[in-house]
């Protein structure tokens, strides 16, 4: 592949590339990757027909004389979650689920809507055309009252059908920005270029039509702010740690990014690194992308990456490096509350190296943002940090 | 007015107090259970024209007036209709039987007049108001009540509790209790020598439950008011002079109707032909502003308002005096409640707070209701008319018998509508589980409270309302029974107003309810008869 080689030179990346190696042997020992036993792409006759055997059982429901209803599973109830290391958090086969009732005061409205938007997706789908969750929105903000409704009957819709969103014609907005050694064709034919400078390129909203990728990255890594991605971006890390990718989804990532990132790692089994801060929050994002969300464990198969290793910022690192203390921020009672939150999900037990820096930091109830490397000097993060860890294989 | 129908209430009244009084220590919190007669028959005079000579009967089964001196009874009795004409007499060894009254027993009196056949069928509808008010309270005493005039009968039975298989609507209504209210007497009544104090319960309720048309919206066009006193009896005949109801000729003196939006004027349309249930005070709605759902063309609820007057004492209560708080309420009412104006005021402005609060919550949540069902059948129907699947509209419009997607939305919407409204209305209890036997009061749960004995479902004649009112009325009579019996039990029966309704479960159908109407029908036919009496048949 034609880049301009500014990285440093092939031995640097030893220790990366024996990593890789190691990932490629557990894929293989591991049977490759798991087949998608939750959400799969369906055709359009599939989800039209799906969607008129919904409405073919409400409608004998009413000519029996009988107030339909639809039955969801509970997306978001830990009792339905189940963890396996290769997959992540995942919805339970036999998960307990609610009733949406039609004569119930309290869940008619939400009845009404979910067929609302089922016709909504019907039109879709039959004229192939797709909208965003927030053209739905718009389509009636006074029937739907805000956002997350609409947000949360796509979903309940999405796991009902069993049919991930894409398939629905719905996309969901994209904030998330990528840089660095990757070409693509998106599913227009627009060609897509990032590039190592300044500028970043807008995570497509598309990524299931995405096709032609390219790239000789050595690693790729997931930077959870976007301050700090820009702050990476100005300091020209992607050209100095040639060849990169670098992904941000500006704090807890959505769909369209963790895609990405899934379909990168699907794509070409590069060893992908966290860069978040040393506070639950950041541990929480990271855990989204490497094992998933309990919103979206209908998705699991999609979207998790397990091989996601925690690069920085350590808590450890902030004793090792000396961080001045005056930079560290005491843990809020939400951060406590958070950080116990963690450390009882199921994925933690299976992270004895994750669990050792999460009670470094509730011994010390202190948390500290990438921001406080600069204290040491201004480029630190991305002249000395980021690439010693790279080098001397500074993830857990 | 005085006439036969004033005599025959006189005497229910003071009969009742007697038993009350009888049954007090023995069984508190006891219904009055038992049957009374009361047969009236005419037949033209001999001696005057167009004048029909009447012989009224009362006559009750069982052994239910023991105790009873039959001397002070009639002299007593006599007293207290000083304009009647009409002696009384008294046959307790000797049977007057006739094949029209059924349970006639050794109490029997009776009395003779000579009247108008007008004055005739206005008594007649007289007594069956103040019956039904009566059983409304007591709904363990059964009434039968005939009436003869030349040979033609009609029979109306009070009372009888009647059971039938669950309808799925609601035919109750649910009384919001306010709190008790000591009421004072005023300065120029202290010397009337009564030994205990007097209290004043309201309650409120809506009629008919919204459930009943749950997919209206309805307006509150009409205000209906009773008034009962010890015992359970109620406080005035309709027709009668009202110094009783003078306090309630101003609309606005005990109830704050702007805070509902409503304009209340008094009611001068109170009609004993026509009204089945004559309520004791009845306003009008005359203009309503503000946020209240306004549907015209809707049926128009009534808000339903009793005003319990009890008596309480330390001392057993003895029958003259409480015979004799009866009298002093009947024509002392008024002043007595504008003594305690304010305590009055507040406490029947919490009942019409949480009544009428059900009332709007009701209509906000019915609105939502069919908001949603209007997207929801919209959806279906983009659907369904939008597939170009042949086999899945063939399917769909099968399934509700549809030759088009037209008629299979009209169908579908009015399917979805008569499945949701029997939905459950948080505020509501009404249950559809089949009944047959009367409930306890789930609030007062007093073992001999039997809850729920006469529940009819409203008739589809032009009395529906009316209908509801008596059977709604019946629920009230619950509160009181807990209270009423035992006049020694003051504290005790004054319960705390909830807020939620004090709904009983249970609902059922009556096919009574037809015979009633069919009864009613057939007595309003022979008014013409009484009227212009011709040869006898």
């Amino acid at each position: 592949m034609a880049f301009a080689p500014m990285g440093p030179e092939a031995s640097f990346f030893e220790v990366l590339d024996q990593h890789r190696a190691s990932l490629l042997a557990a894929l293989r020992r591991g049977g490759g990757e798991p087949a998608g036993r939750g959400t799969r792409l369906a055709s359009s006759s599939e989800v039209l027909g799906s969607i008129e055997s919904v409405i073919q059982g409400i409608i004998t429901s009413v000519a029996r004389n009988e107030a339909p209803a639809f039955t969801i599973d509970n997306r978001s109830s830990w009792e339905n979650i189940k963890f396996e290391d290769s997959v992540g958090l995942q919805m339970a086969s036999h998960c307990t689920t609610r009733k949406i009732k039609s004569d119930s005061l309290k869940s008619v409205k939400k009845f009404a809507l979910i067929l609302k938007i089922l016709s909504m997706i019907y039109k879709l789908v039959q004229s192939n055309t797709y909208a965003t969750k927030r053209d739905i929105y718009y389509t009636d903000s006074q029937l739907f009252g805000n956002q997350t409704v609409v947000d949360n009957i796509i979903n309940d819709i999405s796991c009902m059908l069993k049919m991930p969103r894409i398939s629905l014609h719905i996309l969901s907005t994209s904030k998330g920005l990528i840089a660095g050694n990757l070409r693509y064709l998106e599913e227009d034919g627009t060609r897509v270029h990032c590039t190592c400078g300044s500028t970043a390129v807008a995570v497509p909203s598309n990524i299931q039509g995405i096709r032609n990728l390219i790239t000789d990255a050595k690693f790729l890594l997931i930077v959870e702010k976007d301050a700090t991605f820009q702050r990476l971006l100005d300091d020209s890390f992607c050209n100095r740690m040639s060849p990169c990718i670098m992904v941000t989804g500006k704090g807890v990532p959505d769909l369209n990014t963790r895609l990405l990132v899934k379909k990168l790692w699907d794509t070409f089994h590069i060893p992908v690194f966290a860069l978040v801060d040393a506070d639950p929050h950041g541990i929480e994002i990271m855990c989204i992308y490497k094992y998933g969300s309990l919103a979206m464990s209908f998705e699991a198969h999609n979207l998790t990456v397990p091989a996601i290793r925690w690069l920085g910022l350590l808590p450890s690192d902030i004793k090792r490096l000396n961080i001045p203390r005056d930079t560290l921020i005491p843990l809020t009672k939400q951060d406590q509350m958070k950080l116990e939150s963690v450390l009882k999900r199921p994925y933690v037990t299976c992270q004895p190296f994750w669990r050792k820096e999460m009670e470094i930091m509730a011994d010390s109830k202190l948390k500290a943002e990438i921001q406080a490397l600069t204290f040491l000097s201004s480029d630190y993060l991305s002249r000395v940090y980021l690439p010693n860890k790279l080098k001397f294989g500074g993830w857990i | 007015m005085e006439g036969s129908a004033v005599a025959v209430c006189e005497i229910l009244k003071y009969l009742i107090i007697h038993w009350k009084c009888e049954t007090a220590g023995t069984s508190k919190g006891a219904l009055l259970e038992g049957q009374l007669v009361i047969s009236m028959e005419a037949l033209n005079s001999k001696h005057q024209e167009n004048t029909l000579h009447c012989v009224t009967t009362i006559a009750s089964a069982g052994s239910i007036y023991g105790g009873l001196v039959l001397k002070k009874f009639l002299k007593e009795i006599q007293s207290l209709l000083p304009g009647f004409s009409a002696k009384l007499n008294w046959t307790s060894e000797e049977a007057s039987y006739s094949q029209d009254i059924s349970g006639v027993t050794p109490f029997q009196m009776i009395f003779e007049v000579d009247e108008k056949p007008r004055t005739l069928m206005t008594d007649s509808l007289v007594i069956k108001n103040f019956l039904h008010k009566i059983v409304m309270v007591h709904p363990k005493i059964k009434f039968n009540f005939s009436v003869k005039v030349n040979g033609v009968l009609s029979v109306e039975v009070f009372g009888k509790p009647k059971f039938a298989t669950a309808e799925l609507l609601c035919s109750r209504i649910h009384p919001v209790l306010g709190h008790p209210v000591m009421l004072f007497i005023p300065d120029d009544m202290v010397g009337m020598g009564l030994l205990g104090e007097l209290t004043l319960t309201p309650a409120a309720a809506l009629c008919p439950c919204p459930e009943v048309f749950p997919n209206q919206l309805n307006r509150i066009s009409s205000v209906s008011i009773f008034l009962y006193g010890p015992s359970g009896l109620p406080l005035i005949l309709p027709g009668q002079e009202q110094p009783t109801t003078t306090v309630f000729k101003d609309t606005s003196y005990f109830i704050d109707w702007k805070k509902y939006h409503l304009c209340m004027v008094p009611s001068l349309d109170l009609n004993l032909d026509r009204d089945l249930l004559l309520p004791d005070v009845s306003y009008q709605v005359e203009s309503s502003v503000g946020d209240q759902s306004q549907n015209m063309d809707s049926q128009g609820q009534t808000l339903l308002l009793f005003l319990f007057v009890d008596f309480h004492s330390r001392f057993p209560v003895q029958q003259t005096e409480l015979w004799r708080v009866h009298t002093l309420l009947t024509t002392h009412l008024s002043a007595i409640l504008m003594e305690s104006h304010s305590a009055v005021q507040d406490s029947i402005q919490v009942a019409m707070d949480q009544a009428l609060e059900q009332h709007h919550q009701a209509t906000k949540d019915l609105q939502k209701f069919q908001a949603s069902l209007s997207v929801a059948v919209n959806s279906i129907m983009s659907i369904v008319t939008g597939s170009t699947s042949n086999s899945f509209r063939k399917i769909c419009l099968q399934a509700l018998q549809a030759v088009d997607t037209q008629e299979f939305g009209t169908k579908l919407h009015k399917s979805f509508h008569d499945i949701t409204r029997h939905r459950s209305l948080p505020y509501c209890s009404c249950e559809t589980k089949q009944q047959l036997l009367p409930e306890e009061n789930a609030e007062e749960n007093t073992e001999d409270v039997q809850e729920n004995s006469l529940e009819l479902l409203a008739g589809t004649s032009g009395q529906v309302e009316n209908k509801r009112l008596q059977q709604g009325l019946e629920e009230t009579r619950a509160f009181l029974s807990a209270r009423g019996p035992s006049q020694s039990e003051a504290a005790a029966c004054r319960t705390k107003p909830t807020a939620a309704s004090l709904t009983p479960s249970g609902s059922r159908a009556s096919p009574g309810g037809d015979l009633e109407d069919s009864l009613w029908q057939r007595e309003v036919s022979n008014l013409s008869e009484w009227l212009n009496p011709g040869p006898e048949p």
